[in-house]
């Protein structure tokens, strides 16, 4: 009894350690000398009719690196990276290559995603679909078109939580290298999955290292650490695209869904009103 | 001109980095109901385009042999997308004549996914947007 009330203090103070401050003048100043994230992005080539295409050295986004189809694929995505693309598969420990294996054997012929379910992290940074950088003192919002989401990274210095609530995009904290925004993310639901069919396990952390190539070119390394379900780090990177002349619009995938999947796995479509 | 160029050049960059992946191309779901390895052509009017996410439906009357209509369902790219490659929400409107190019239902219903309408003025639309034909 005493245990579980002293617990339960434990966890209330835990969940409010961390008191965001005001800022301040001098930190709205300070937003300057950060790169400009700021305007919607896409996954894609840099545009073929810019006189000088950016060279990032060996990350230029030449042609076969188009951003998403490179990149972790979430659950709707196919995994498969593009023909020269650098991302390879994530490489599975035994167990996991097990789980991977009897999820594949079940045949289902879609996932949740048809009924509407967001793949969650790291799938729905590979979507095919826009997401908007707002830079402001203390953090850094992922505005996603996708599903109508929407990703928050704090960057004024708190610590990651050490017994993370799981969830789709888990719980991120940034700071910034250099130019470079360095986003590292804990606690993800066990109902998100690397790629199809494949699971990652609680221990899994993420880190992303998001960095301008060019005047509307960013470029996005991301490191998927999980000792438990991967042999090795599994490292992509993917080009996204500032279109200056675009906005983020609604995507709510409930208005007029008409797939599904039925809990046999069985995909399926109404053509009905 | 120019802008005609940028266009072309757009929808191919589009059908290019669209290419990688099936999956990719939508992001909701996979194409399990389709049959990707046919295609198909039929030409109907227009009965009603359900502008709305996750995707577009394009729902075309066929005429049948006993002298009435079929409507068929066709299932196209999201609005968000298609949107900013050219296809409005007034692009394709109730009466129009279209050419529907498309995979089949697997279960055979009438409809499918959206590979092209084409308009009469020859404007191409599909998954990349809208195109002005040759």
């Amino acid at each position: 009894m005493a245990a579980g009330l002293a617990l339960g203090v434990v966890s209330i103070a835990g969940a409010q350690d961390w008191k965001s401050k005001s800022p301040t003048a001098a930190d709205w100043s300070a937003m300057a000398k950060l790169p400009d994230f700021g305007g919607v992005w896409e996954a894609g080539r840099a545009p073929t009719a810019a006189p000088a295409a950016p060279r990032g050295g060996a990350a230029a986004p030449a042609a076969g690196r188009a951003g998403g189809a490179a990149a972790p694929a979430g659950r709707a995505g196919g995994g498969a990276g593009r023909a020269g693309g650098a991302a390879a598969g994530p490489q599975l420990t035994p167990p996991y290559a097990a789980k991977r294996q009897e999820l594949a054997s079940r045949g289902a012929e879609d996932n949740d995603s048809a009924n509407c379910l967001p793949p969650g992290m790291p799938g729905i940074m590979g979507q095919p679909y826009p997401m908007e950088f707002l830079l402001t003192p203390g953090k850094v919002t992922i505005v996603i078109e996708a599903y109508t989401q929407v990703r928050h990274i704090y960057t004024d210095g708190r610590p990651l939580p050490s017994d993370p609530d799981p969830k789709f995009f888990g719980t991120s904290v940034g700071k910034w290298d250099g130019d470079t925004l360095v986003v590292e993310t804990v606690g993800f639901s066990p109902i998100t999955q690397l790629a199809a069919n494949t699971p990652h396990s609680d221990k899994m952390r993420i880190t992303e290292r998001f960095r301008l190539t060019g005047p509307d070119v960013m470029t996005i390394d991301t490191t998927v650490n999980d000792a438990e379900a991967l042999t090795a780090p599994w490292t992509s990177s993917r080009t996204l695209i500032r279109h200056r002349d675009w906005t983020i619009s609604e995507y709510i995938c409930e208005e007029n869904n008409r797939n599904y999947v039925d809990a046999a796995g069985k995909a399926g479509v109404k053509l009905d009103k | 001109m120019v802008r005609r160029i940028s266009r072309r050049v757009t929808a191919v960059a589009v059908a290019a980095l669209l290419s990688g992946t099936a999956a990719s191309v939508s992001a909701h779901h996979s194409f399990a109901v389709f049959d990707l390895t046919s295609q198909k052509s039929i030409e109907g009017t227009v009965k009603k385009v359900d502008w709305t996410n996750p995707h577009v439906w394009v729902w075309v009357d066929v005429p049948t042999t006993g002298g009435g209509t079929e409507t068929y369902g066709f299932e196209g790219m999201s609005p968000n997308f298609l949107a900013r490659r050219g296809w409005s929400r007034t692009t394709l409107q109730t009466g129009m004549k279209v050419t529907v190019q498309y995979r089949p239902l697997k279960d055979g219903k009438p409809g499918g996914m959206l590979v092209s309408a084409k308009l009469p003025t020859g404007l191409l639309l599909t998954g990349g947007g809208a195109q002005q034909g040759q």
